[in-house]
């Protein structure tokens, strides 16, 4: 039992997309699909300027919507508070699609609802995701919430600021942000340019 | 300036394909619907209707089986043994098969019972509410207003209907006249509900206003169904059936659309 | 260990099946199973070093099912620490790309080079043909005549080691005159040392760091990211100098967007501030280096509210750095960038740049520089070439001198310019003028002739001179598709190549090995070079039968084995990383002249060039015409990873980056796309336009690599634009060799159509594994 949890050092990321390389091929990614990629935000104008690079991937939600709209239960939450697909069971409807307001899911042409698993497979042989693992700039940080002496406890005590996409959703995501440059809290909806 | 290195997950995932499944739902549960209703009136009239609800449910379940990536898997009904009532989908498929069972039932029966489609008109009412409650329930797509838990039923009860007018062209059209006003009411309701919601519904709002032609030709198409009703039946049930058409088609389409946007 | 959950859901599943079909469970698949990962399958991981930049990471392969799945960072690599970049990820995309060179092509006869017109060959015949001909040009010019460029780890077979084993002075690589002559020579005629592959930055222990251009974030050289930005982490102070905003000046507590060509401007400033203030470290500058006097007179003048009427930067900012920068010294430093030639005064750039490290009190001293160390390797032992190899590279001068054994002729950049460095862009003249002497015959291994140096169209002609041109690559290229022979290496993951020693404060021993047979008719280069020198007859030079006896001698002399290699893959040795460390041994660092650094450099002013570093403005822009910059995709390498469909899904096509005020000024509209003209009228595009605050009004930008004209390259065709296409002008740095590229000018003519070309999801499908 453990409640996995991952961070990103947005004041660290370069954008340089090793971990979204990385993601393709461990988890044979098809092409024209993406279980992670890179937002790059420009903001300010000349010569006061921020970009912001931030990687989008499944969050793991606590509390996900994608897993009550799957008719199958193919969608699942487990006990170490991973969201996941049962593969077998999937009968790719879309529902969960449709439910995710990250679009962090996509419809993988095998025949089957596909996402970030939080690289389950290496996790549970103890080791780090590989987009984790990967990351050169070393901003990617995964752990266990629950465990106080973990690598994410200690990121998420050290970090100046702490944001999760949409609040509002209430979804409670397992993927924070940290120290995030434009500084001003990712629910603003007006960009500091125009 | 946003760009992106790798694809967000945001793209269409339900395409033409969905659309038609959208279409025979409508047509499938609006008609069966109707054959309930009229088989607790009439069981021969009934029986007379029940070969086509049921072929207009093979379709659909054709549909969505051709449709599926999953195909193999679809055909395994045991996948939907376990309870997920807050699954629209869960519904659906329980809605669609009890349906096709009953009419079955129905069919090979020489004189079936009333109470055969008393369950009859439970199950194909699942079926006409499900999609707009599979629509409704995803938060994250500020188009599929609530509004829809009423505007799908009713576009759909009018599809079957403008349908209908083939066979029972008086009786049929008074309801459909009706239902055309209803539907009519609900669509230009959204709107406003989208106005009245928070930051993700106003760019829905600015969506449907900058996009929404085909919706709004939809609205046009379902005023006229309702004005010229009475006078020329067959005219109004094209009308009715383009309109109720174009817009669910928009909704589904536009409304998968991301509007996951924050701070740009 | 932890049971695998799924692991052994596989295993009970495979256990059932088994039952029910009598053994047969691998041949059934249920219709609604799902299909297995390469990882549930046996996994074999194999050693080895990255090849997708120059950089070298060592990687750990896996194998799953007979194929490369996956590749990681080793982790016990000083390079790589269990970490790779976005191309060292994907390479597997480059080892099954179905557009490969799969076996040798001979051109057909009576075609013109450039019509790409090729018939199959065998090796033997392929090697004979070149043999042939190589020859009959050694006959009648001499060996000189045959000029060889290469690039990349199996450059040092065609190079160094055949091209001094057959006599040719003229080998080359671009990594050296159009990527790093002018800090190389610059280094070696200030501290007596070259800056070498890896960039001695104590990253680890600095505190305010100075970035000139060199685009950290988007260079992505693994380890310097690594470092850099862990450096941040810990709270290193970063100032970012570059006219765009780059990822690195995102990162930035100051950004000064400084004008074009006038870096020397500012970097006198800072020298001055430090003098004239008194903020040097007088301790080190006393004891270390010669020429203070004549600095602090020669730059009296160039005070920062001079230095702000050029550069476009306020003379407080450039005041409040200097001071800055001596508040945090010596664990303040100014990295050297690596990409250096960019206006023709670029040595005199670095000297600068240098001497601010040097009154720093930085270099060999915690914080700044460390000194990097050769690691320990023994040849192997063949006779002695006729030749020193000649090539050099990034880590400085050449063998190629002045003075040439009885019998063999110097360079033929010779008297070109000052440095030992070769000049690839000036072997290309000889081609064309036959001056000093005639090259009649071109051996190019993974050089990437028509993106890779300045002025395609000289080289073409060049080209179509010749009697003979060799390419040995991997993928149909637009350059390779001009060769009268065409030979396919095989990729670095199904080949060995010799072994790598890494200058480093612990300098380190890599070894290459084949994770897989090669695939088609491809070879390995060390196979290609030998046969080819036994067919010329120099089989002497060449005792080893096979690579792996090659290479288990030289590792034998250290007390390795190749055995050891392949299951350690890197062995790590001892450095010597900083001054006290040679000074506890009695050794100075310092080969110059003088034997300090050397501020004041009476070797320059004996050969008519600055003894100190004075500005040079570059060369101006014509009216109507913006600036033409580049620098790098962290997604991409150079212009070789184009068609890889892993990396091209991430960034598919170039922009050109273009200021916002200034885009509307020009009507233009975000995204459209246009034509870039040079002032020569070059015309390259269409591209896409990127309106952005990112960067200055008076230059624009590319990222080099795209704009490729290979239809072979099915996934890389048509898509942004090629810099190095509009870069028909160059300035050559007199000094080393060095080809400033920033010196071409483009403007923008809009309405381009839109290219139509397949989605590069629709193009890879094929491509999976
Ligand atoms: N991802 C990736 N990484 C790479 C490579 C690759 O192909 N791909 N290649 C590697 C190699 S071999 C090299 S040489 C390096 C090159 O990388 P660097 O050594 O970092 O190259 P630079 O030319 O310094 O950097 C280009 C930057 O200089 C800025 N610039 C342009 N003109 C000026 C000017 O006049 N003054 C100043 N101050 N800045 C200016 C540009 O805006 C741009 O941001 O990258 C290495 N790393
Ligand atoms: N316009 C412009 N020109 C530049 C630069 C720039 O930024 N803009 N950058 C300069 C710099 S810093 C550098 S270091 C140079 C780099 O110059 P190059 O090394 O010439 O650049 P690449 O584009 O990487 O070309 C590599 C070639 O090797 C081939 N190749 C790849 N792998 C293998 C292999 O395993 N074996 C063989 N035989 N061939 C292989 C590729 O197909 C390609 O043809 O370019 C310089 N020139
Ligand atoms: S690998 Fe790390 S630095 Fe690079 S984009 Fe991903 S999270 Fe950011
Ligand atoms: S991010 Fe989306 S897919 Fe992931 S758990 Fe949350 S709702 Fe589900
Ligand atoms: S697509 Fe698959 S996982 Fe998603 S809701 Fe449908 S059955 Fe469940
Ligand atoms: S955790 Fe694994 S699956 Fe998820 S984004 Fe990272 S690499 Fe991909
Ligand atoms: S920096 Fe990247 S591409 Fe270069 S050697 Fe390392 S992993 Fe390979
Ligand atoms: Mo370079």
């Amino acid at each position: 039992m453990a409640r996995y949890a991952m961070v990103i050092d947005l004041e660290s990321c370069v954008g340089c997309s090793a971990c979204a390389a990385a993601c393709v091929l461990e988890n044979e990614v098809p092409p024209g699909h993406n279980r992670l990629w890179i937002r790059q935000r420009e903001l300010g104008v000349f010569p006061e300027l921020t970009v912001e690079y931030r990687p989008e991937q499944c969050l793991h939600c606590e509390n996900p919507p994608c897993v009550p709209a799957c008719p199958t239960g193919a969608s699942y939450k487990n006990e170490d508070g991973l969201v996941l697909v049962r593969y077998e069971r999937c009968i790719a409807c879309g529902a969960c699609v449709a439910a995710c307001p990250y679009d962090a899911r996509f419809m993988n042409p095998a025949g089957y609802v596909d996402k970030c698993t939080f690289c389950e497979h290496r996790i549970a042989d103890g080791l780090d995701p590989a987009c984790v693992e990967t990351c050169p700039t070393g901003c990617r940080v995964f752990g266990d919430l629950d465990d106080p002496t973990s690598a994410v406890r200690e990121a998420l005590a050290k970090a100046g600021r702490i944001d999760v996409l949409r609040p509002e959703m209430g979804t409670e995501p397992k993927l924070f942000y940290l120290n995030t440059p434009s500084k001003r809290g990712l629910n603003d909806t007006e960009e500091v340019q125009q | 300036m946003t760009t992106f290195y790798g694809i967000p997950g945001g793209g269409h995932f339900w395409h033409w394909t969905t659309q038609i499944h959208f279409l025979l739902v409508a047509l499938a549960g609006g008609f069966t619907l109707y054959t309930a209703l009229l088989g607790m009136k009439n069981g021969s009239e009934g029986r007379k209707l029940a070969p086509w609800a049921l072929l207009l449910i093979a379709a659909d379940l054709f549909m969505l089986w051709a449709e599926s990536p999953a195909r193999f898997r679809f055909t395994q009904f045991w996948l939907f043994l376990g309870i997920h009532p807050k699954a629209a989908i869960w519904w659906g498929a329980w809605g669609l098969a009890l349906s096709a069972l009953l009419l079955l039932v129905i069919i090979l029966q020489k004189q079936a019972g009333r109470y055969w489609y008393a369950l009859l008109a439970v199950y194909s009412t699942i079926v006409v509410l499900y999609p707009g409650y599979a629509l409704a329930a995803n938060a994250a797509r500020p188009l599929w207003d609530h509004l829809l838990l009423a505007l799908f039923p009713a576009t759909a009860l009018l599809l079957a209907l403008a349908l209908l007018i083939a066979w029972r062209g008086e009786e049929a059209v008074r309801w459909l006249e009706l239902t055309s006003w209803v539907s009519l009411l609900l669509a230009l309701l959204l709107p406003a509900a989208l106005a009245s919601g928070g930051v993700d519904q106003a760019r829905a709002l600015a969506l449907l206003l900058r996009r929404g032609l085909l919706f709004g030709l939809g609205t046009l198409l379902v005023l006229l169904a309702a004005l010229t009703a009475r006078r020329t039946p067959a005219l109004a049930a094209a009308c009715a059936f383009a309109g109720a058409w174009l817009i669910r088609g928009w909704l589904v389409a536009e409304g998968q659309h991301s509007l996951f946007t924050h701070g740009f | 260990m932890k049971l695998n959950r799924r692991k052994f859901l596989t295993l009970s599943a495979a256990s059932v099946g088994a039952v029910a079909l009598g053994g047969r469970a691998g041949a059934f698949k249920a219709p609604w199973t799902v299909p297995q990962k390469w990882y549930e399958g046996q996994v074999t991981t194999i050693y080895s070093y990255c090849e997708n930049c120059f950089w070298k990471c060592g990687i750990t392969v896996k194998v799953a099912g007979g194929k490369v799945r996956k590749i990681d960072g080793q982790k016990h690599n000083p390079k790589s620490r269990g970490r790779l970049c976005p191309r060292g990820q994907a390479g597997v995309a480059q080892l099954y790309d179905p557009d490969r060179l799969k076996r040798p092509l001979i051109r057909v006869e009576g075609s013109e080079r450039s019509e790409g017109k090729y018939r199959e060959a065998s090796w033997d015949e392929a090697l004979d043909y070149i043999a042939a001909r190589m020859l009959k040009i050694k006959d009648k010019y001499g060996p000189e005549a045959i000029a060889w460029f290469g690039h990349g780890s199996g450059d040092s077979w065609f190079v160094e080691y055949l091209p001094a084993a057959w006599g040719s002075p003229n080998a080359a690589k671009p990594a050296v005159s159009v990527c790093t002559a002018p800090r190389e020579t610059a280094s070696q005629w200030t501290f007596g040392r070259g800056v070498g592959g890896h960039e001695p930055v104590d990253w680890e222990n600095t505190e305010y760091i100075v970035l000139i251009g060199h685009h950290i974030g988007e260079d992505t050289h693994n380890t310097q990211l690594q470092e850099f930005a862990a450096a941040l982490r810990r709270g290193a102070k970063l100032v970012v100098v570059d006219p765009r905003f780059s990822t690195a000046a995102s990162k930035a507590d100051r950004w000064l967007p400084i004008k074009p060509g006038t870096d020397t401007a500012l970097l006198l400033a800072w020298i001055n501030v430090l003098i004239e203030e008194g903020l040097y470290d007088r301790e080190y500058v006393e004891k270390y280096t010669v020429g203070l006097a004549e600095l602090a007179e020669h730059v009296k003048d160039k005070t920062p509210e001079w230095a702000a009427s050029i550069t476009d930067l306020p003379a407080d900012t450039i005041r409040a750095v200097a001071r800055e920068l001596a508040a945090h010294a010596p664990k303040a430093v100014l990295p050297p960038g690596r990409h250096t030639v960019w206006y023709g005064s670029d040595t005199q750039r670095m000297r600068a740049l240098y001497i601010v490290n040097a009154l720093l009190g930085n270099y060999g001293v915690p914080g700044g520089f460390y000194l990097a160390k050769k690691p320990y390797l023994e040849k192997y032992p063949h006779p002695p070439f006729p030749l020193e190899p000649a090539a050099g590279g990034c880590s400085g001068s050449s063998g190629g001198s002045e003075e040439v054994p009885e019998g063999y002729k110097p360079r033929a950049d010779k008297g070109k310019f000052f440095a030992k460095t070769t000049a690839i862009q000036e072997l290309v003249e000889p081609m064309l003028s036959g001056k000093p002497y005639p090259i009649r015959g071109l051996i190019c291994y993974g050089t990437n002739l028509f993106h890779s140096i300045p002025n395609v169209p000289r080289t073409k002609e060049a080209l179509r001179k010749l009697d003979l041109y060799v390419a040995i690559d991997v993928l149909p290229m637009e350059h390779v598709m001009w060769a009268d022979v065409i030979l396919p290496e095989c990729t670095y993951l199904e080949r060995y190549d010799d072994l790598v020693a890494i200058a480093h404060k612990t300098p380190f021993i890599e070894l290459r090995q084949p994770a897989v047979k090669p695939l088609w008719d491809s070879k390995p280069g060390w196979w290609i070079m030998r046969e080819l020198a036994i067919k010329l007859g120099l089989e002497k030079f060449v005792p080893w039968k096979n690579i792996e006896e090659y290479l288990d001698t030289r590792l034998q002399a250290i007390g390795s084995s190749l055995e050891e290699m392949k299951k350690k893959g890197t062995l790590v040795q001892r450095g010597r990383p900083y001054l006290k460390d040679w000074e506890r041994w009695h050794m100075n660092p310092f080969k110059t002249p003088s034997g300090k650094i050397e501020l004041y450099s009476k070797t320059f002013a004996e050969h008519g060039f600055d003894p100190l570093p004075d500005y040079t403005p570059p060369m101006p822009a014509p009216t109507g015409f913006y600036r033409l910059l580049y620098g790098r995709s962290p997604v991409h390498s150079f212009a070789k990873t184009q068609n890889n469909w892993v990396l091209m899904e991430l960034k598919p096509e170039n922009e050109v980056w273009i200021n916002n005020a200034e885009g509307k000024k020009l009507g233009l509209r975000q995204g459209e796309y246009v034509w870039l003209e040079n002032d020569a009228g070059v015309r390259e595009g269409p591209v896409r336009v990127r309106l952005t605050e990112r960067i200055r009004n008076d230059c624009v930008y590319l990222v080099h690599g795209f704009g490729h004209k290979s239809r072979g390259l099915r996934l890389a065709f048509g898509r942004g634009a090629s810099d190095n296409t509009l870069q028909t002008r160059y300035v050559l740095d007199k000094i080393s060799g060095g080809a400033g590229l920033r010196n071409n000018f483009v403007k923008i003519v809009p309405n381009a159509a839109i290219p139509r070309l397949k989605r590069i999801s629709t193009l890879a499908r094929e491509r999976r594994l």
